[in-house]
C-alpha cells in the first residue's frame, strides 16, 4: 500500500478487477513463451516440454486424442472399417460442419462469452442462401446469395452482440433466446413445419453450392493444388522467419522452421494421397480431394490471420484475457464484441451452407437439430483447446476439435450398437463435451498454481 | 469513482490484494442492500405502509407487481381476441397446462436464486417422467405408484447432486456442466425407456390410475370448498397469530389491517378459483372440481417459500446468490449449499416430471426430445416472475405467477390457431424483454440508492 491512497483505486467500484489483474499477471508471467528465448533446436525443444508439462500444451491434447481415437475406433468397428479411404473422405465432409462451427463458437469463446445460437443461426443461414438460389424463384447468383445468407447472420449476430455488450445482458440468456427466436424463424422461412428447400444439380449455380461438400478435385489437380499450397505457405513461413532474423527480432531456430514445412508437406501429401485412392468401384471411380477441404483452409487461413496478425484480434485476447484492463487501456470493449458476435453469426452461416451441401443440397427442418449441432460446436471448440474463460485458443484448435467430433460421430455411427445407437448419439458429446471443460478447468487451475 | 471515502487507515482497507474484487461486490451490495431495508417494516399505519411500498416500487424493487400487471394485460388481451379466453372452461384448462411451466420454474429458481443456471431441468424432468412410468408397468417393475414416484424424485435428485459437485467442487461453469448434463440425460431417459412408447394409461391398474389421475383427476365440487375454507382458515389463523406473536414481542410488524386485507384477498382468490373450477366444463355429461394439482403445486410453492424464507438453509442462498464470497468470509460452506441447491433443483423438476408423465399419459422418445424445450420456459417463467439472473432475488412465487404467464401465452396464441413455430418465437421475445428488465431494473436498484 502506498501512503498515497488517492493513486489505489480502494474500495471503488472498479477494484473487482484489480484481482483479475493480479491473477492474470500471473498466467501472463508463465505464458511469456520461453520458446522466444531459445536459440537452438534442443534449447528450443526442452521449453516446450516444460510449456506442455505446466499445462499450456497447445494443440499436443486433441492431436493424441485424434490418434488414439483413429486407433480404438479401427480396432473395435466391424471389418476394421474405419480407416478405409472412404470413410476417412466421409469423417472430412462430416467434420467441415463442425469445423466451421467450432471457428464460430471460438471467435466468442475468446472473449469468454458462449452463444448458444450458433445451430439455430447456421440453419438460418443455410435456407436463406438455399433459398435464394431457388429457380423458379430469386434465382440469384451463388455467389450473392451466400453473401447476402451470410450478412443476414451478421446482423443477427451483430443485434444478438448489441444486447449482451451494450445492455450487459449475460450472452448465454440472449443467445437462448435467440436459438428459441431463430429456430421459430427458421420454420417459418421454410414454409412450416414439413416444409424443405432443395438444391437442382442440373442448374449450374446450384451445383456450385453442391459441391462445395460433394464436389471432387481431379487426382491431378489435388496435387497441383497441394504443391502450390506448400510451396507459398513454404516460402512465407520461410521469408518470415529469415526477415526477422535479419533485424535481430526473437526468430525460431531455422531446423525448426524446416521441420514445420515438411509436416505441413507431409501431412498434405497424406491427405491428398488418401482422397485420391478410387474410392468407388472400378466402374463407377470417385477419387480426388473434396473441394470442403480448401474451403475450410481458406476459412482457417483467414480467422487465423484476423485473429493473430491484426489489431482486431490482439484486442479480442486483450478483452477475453482482462476487460477491465482492455478498457483501461483504451480498447473500445462494447465494438470489439458487438463485432465478434456478428463475426461469430456470419461463420455459422457458412457453416449451414455446408451443412446443407453435406446433406446432399437438401435442407428440411429433419436436416439437423440446432441445439445439437451448437454443443458439437462449443465441444469442438473446447475439445480444441480454447478456453471458457476466454483469451485462449486458435482458430486452428476448432478445426482440430472438429475433427475429432466427426470422428467420434461417425465412428459410433460405425459400431452396430442396435437400440443403444441413439441414446449414444447423445451421451457421447455430452461426456466429451464435460470431459473438456473438466480438463480445461483443471488446466487453467495447475497453469496458476505452478507460477 | 465510488462515493466512498477512502480511510486515512490503509491497513483496515484490504487494497490491491488478492482478494480485492469482492471490495466491489460488497461495496455494490450494500447500495442494494440499503435499498431493500423494506421501508414498511417502519410503516405503522396502512395508509405509511401503501407510501413506503409505492416508494419501493418506483426505486426498482416491484416485487409481483409488473408479473401480476403482466397476468392482467395478457388476460385481457386475448380475451380482446377471442371471447372463449376467460371462460371456464378455457381458464381450468390453463390452469392445468402451466402447473408443469411453474413446478418447473420453482426448480430453476433454486439456481438462479445461487446465481447459477440450470439448463438440465427439462431433461430431468424427462427423465423423471419416463422413470416414473417404466416402473409401475404390471409387466416391468410393477412398483406401486407411491414407490415410483419416490424412485423417480430420488433418481432427479441425484442428477441434481452430480451436477452440482462438479459445479461446487470442481467450479465448472453451471451452464456448460448443465448443457453437458443434458445431453447424457436424454441419451438416459431414452436407454431407460427402452423402446419407442410407455403408457400409464391403461385403466385396470390401480398403480397407472393413480398417477393418471395426479394430472387429470379433480376432487368433487363440495370437497373443493371444503378444502378451500380449510386452507384459507389456516393460512388466515397462522399469519394472523404470527403478526400478533410479532406485535406482542414488540417485533416491527405491518399494521393489523394489513395482515387482514391480504388474508381477505387471499380468501378471495381462492373462491374465484374455487368457483371457476365448479363450473361444469364438459361438453357432454360433467366435468366439475377444483383438479389435483392445483392443491399440489400450492404444497410445493408452500413447502419451498418456507423453506427459502424461514430456515437458515434459505438465508444461506440468498447470501451465496447475493455476494458468494462475502457469504464464505461469513463462515457459510459455499460448496455444500450449491451442491444442495442443485439437488433441490433435480427433486423439484422430477415432481414435474411426475405431473408431467400423468400429463402425457404416453411418454415417447418424441415427449423426451419436446422436455428440453421447457427449460427455455422454465427461466423465462422465473425471470418473467421477477426472480433475477444475477443471483440472490426471487421467491418461489415468482416461478408460479412466470409459469401462470407463459401458460397463458401459449393458452392464448394456441386459441387464436398461431402456428407452433410463432408461439416460440413470441416466448423467445418474453424471455429477452424480462432479461432486459431484470438488467435495467437491477440497475436503476443500484443508481437509486
Amino acid at each position: 500500500m502506498t501512503a498515497d491512497s488517492s493513486e489505489v483505486p480502494t474500495g471503488t467500484a472498479d477494484a473487482g478487477t484489480a484481482v483479475d489483474l493480479t491473477a492474470d499477471a500471473q498466467v501472463a508471467a508463465a505464458e511469456v513463451p520461453a520458446v522466444l528465448v531459445a536459440q537452438s533446436m534442443g534449447q528450443y525443444l526442452r521449453t516446450w516440454w516444460q510449456q506442455v508439462r505446466s499445462g499450456n500444451s497447445g494443440v499436443l491434447p486433441v492431436i493424441l486424442a485424434i490418434v488414439i481415437v483413429a486407433v480404438v475406433f479401427e480396432i473395435v468397428t466391424p471389418e476394421h472399417a474405419f480407416l478405409r479411404p472412404s470413410n476417412l473422405v466421409y469423417i472430412f465432409g462430416l467434420s467441415t460442419v463442425y469445423m466451421v462451427l467450432a471457428m464460430a463458437a471460438t471467435l466468442v469463446l475468446l472473449l469468454g462469452e458462449l452463444d448458444l445460437s450458433i445451430g439455430a443461426v447456421a440453419l438460418v443461414g443455410g435456407v436463406v442462401a438455399f433459398k435464394l438460389v431457388q429457380q423458379p424463384g430469386p434465382g440469384w447468383p451463388w455467389w450473392a446469395a451466400m453473401l447476402a445468407a451470410l450478412a443476414v447472420c451478421g446482423v443477427i449476430g451483430a443485434l444478438q452482440g448489441t444486447l449482451v455488450a451494450r445492455l450487459k445482458i449475460p450472452a448465454f440468456v440472449v443467445t437462448l433466446g435467440g436459438y428459441l427466436l431463430f429456430s421459430g424463424i427458421l420454420i417459418v422461412v421454410l414454409g412450416g413445419a414439413d416444409g424443405s428447400v432443395n438444391l437442382n444439380t442440373s442448374v449450374a449455380n446450384q451445383r456450385v453450392i453442391y459441391n462445395m461438400v460433394q464436389g471432387l478435385l481431379v487426382p491431378v489437380v489435388g496435387w497441383a493444388a497441394l504443391a502450390v499450397v506448400v510451396v507459398a505457405a513454404g516460402t512465407a513461413l520461410w521469408l518470415r522467419a529469415a526477415a526477422r532474423r535479419r533485424q535481430g527480432l526473437v526468430a525460431p531456430p531455422a531446423g525448426l522452421t524446416a521441420i514445420r514445412i515438411a509436416l505441413v508437406a507431409l501431412v498434405g501429401i497424406a491427405v491428398v494421397e488418401i482422397c485420391s485412392i478410387n474410392r468407388g468401384t472400378s466402374l463407377v471411380k470417385v477419387e480426388g480431394v473434396p473441394w470442403i477441404i480448401p474451403i475450410v483452409l481458406l476459412v482457417l487461413g483467414a480467422w487465423t490471420l484476423v485473429l493473430q496478425r491484426t489489431r482486431f484480434g490482439r484486442y479480442v485476447y486483450a478483452i477475453g484475457g482482462n476487460p477491465e484492463a482492455a478498457r483501461r487501456a483504451g480498447v473500445s470493449v462494447a465494438a470489439i464484441r458487438t463485432w465478434c458476435f456478428a463475426l461469430c453469426s456470419a461463420t455459422a452461416g457458412l457453416g449451414g451452407i455446408l451443412l446443407g451441401s453435406f446433406f446432399f443440397g437438401e435442407y428440411s427442418t429433419n436436416t439437423a437439430d440446432a441445439g445439437q449441432l451448437v454443443l458439437y460446436a462449443v465441444a469442438a471448440a473446447v475439445i480444441g483447446g480454447v478456453s471458457l474463460f476466454g483469451g485462449r485458443g486458435k482458430a486452428v484448435h476448432g478445426v482440430l476439435g472438429g475433427l475429432l467430433i466427426g470422428a467420434i460421430a461417425y465412428g459410433v455411427s460405425l459400431l452396430n450398437l442396435g437400440e443403444l445407437a441413439t441414446p449414444l448419439e447423445y451421451i457421447v458429446p455430452g461426456g466429451v463435451l464435460l470431459a473438456a471443460v473438466l480438463v480445461d478447468v483443471l488446466s487453467r487451475r495447475g497453469s496458476v498454481t505452478r507460477v | 469513482m465510488s462515493d466512498l471515502p477512502v480511510t486515512a487507515d490503509p491497513g483496515e482497507t484490504p487494497a490491491g490484494t488478492a482478494d480485492a474484487t469482492m471490495v466491489v461486490d460488497l461495496t455494490a451490495d450494500a447500495k442494494v442492500a440499503a435499498a431493500d431495508i423494506p421501508p414498511e417494516l417502519v410503516a405503522q399505519s396502512l395508509g405509511q405502509y401503501l407510501r413506503a411500498w409505492w416508494l419501493r416500487v418506483r426505486g426498482g424493487d416491484s416485487g409481483v407487481l409488473p408479473v401480476v400487471l403482466g397476468i392482467v394485460v395478457v388476460a385481457v388481451a386475448f380475451q380482446i381476441a377471442n371471447s372463449k379466453f376467460l371462460s371456464s372452461q378455457n381458464l381450468v384448462n390453463l390452469f392445468e397446462q402451466s402447473t408443469v411451466y411453474m413446478v418447473l420454474a420453482m426448480a430453476e429458481i433454486f439456481a438462479l436464486l445461487l446465481a447459477e443456471i440450470d439448463l438440465s431441468v427439462g431433461l430431468v424432468m424427462g427423465l423423471g417422467s419416463v422413470v416414473v412410468a417404466e416402473l409401475v408397468q404390471p409387466t416391468g417393475a410393477n412398483f406401486p405408484w407411491w414407490a415410483a414416484i419416490i424412485t423417480a424424485l430420488l433418481a432427479c435428485s441425484a442428477c441434481g447432486a452430480i451436477q452440482g459437485w462438479l459445479v461446487a467442487r470442481l467450479r465448472m461453469p453451471s451452464f456448460i456442466v448443465t448443457l453437458g448434463g443434458l445431453l447424457i440425460l436424454e441419451g438416459v431417459a431414452i436407454i431407460v425407456l427402452g423402446g419407442t412408447l410407455v403408457s400409464i394409461g391403461n385403466s385396470r391398474f390401480t398403480n397407472e390410475v393413480v398417477l393418471y389421475k395426479i394430472f387429470w383427476g379433480h376432487f368433487s365440487p363440495v370437497v373443493g370448498w371444503i378444502l378451500l375454507a380449510v386452507l384459507v382458515g389456516a393460512a388466515g389463523a397462522g399469519f394472523w397469530l404470527r403478526d400478533v406473536r410479532k406485535r406482542r414481542a414488540g417485533l416491527e410488524t405491518p399494521p393489523p389491517s394489513l395482515t387482514a386485507l391480504k388474508i381477505v384477498l387471499m380468501a378471495a382468490a381462492g373462491i374465484a378459483l374455487v368457483a371457476i373450477c365448479n363450473v361444469n366444463r364438459a361438453h357432454f355429461g360433467t366435468i366439475e372440481g377444483v383438479p389435483y394439482i392445483i392443491p399440489i403445486v400450492l404444497v410445493v410453492l408452500a413447502a419451498w417459500t418456507v423453506l427459502l424464507q424461514r430456515t437458515r438453509f434459505g438465508r444461506y442462498v440468498y447470501a451465496i446468490g447475493g455476494n458468494p464470497e462475502a457469504a464464505r468470509r461469513a463462515g457459510v460452506r459455499l460448496a455444500s449449499v450449491r451442491i444442495w441447491g442443485f439437488v433441490l433443483a433435480g427433486l423439484t423438476a422430477g415432481i414435474a416430471g411426475v405431473l408431467f408423465a400423468s400429463w402425457q399419459v404416453d411418454i415417447t422418445t418424441n415427449i423426451i426430445k419436446e422436455s428440453n424445450s421447457y427449460v427455455l420456459l422454465a427461466i423465462a417463467a422465473a425471470v418473467i416472475g421477477g426472480t433475477s439472473l444475477f443471483g440472490g432475488r426471487g421467491r418461489t412465487i415468482h416461478g408460479v405467477l412466470g409459469g401462470l404467464v407463459i401458460g397463458a401465452i401459449y393458452n392464448g396464441l394456441f386459441l387464436l390457431g398461431v402456428q407452433a413455430q410463432w408461439i416460440d418465437v413470441a416466448v423467445a421475445g418474453v424471455l429477452l424483454a424480462a432479461a432486459v428488465v431484470d438488467v435495467l431494473s437491477r440497475r436503476s436498484a443500484s443508481s437509486t440508492a
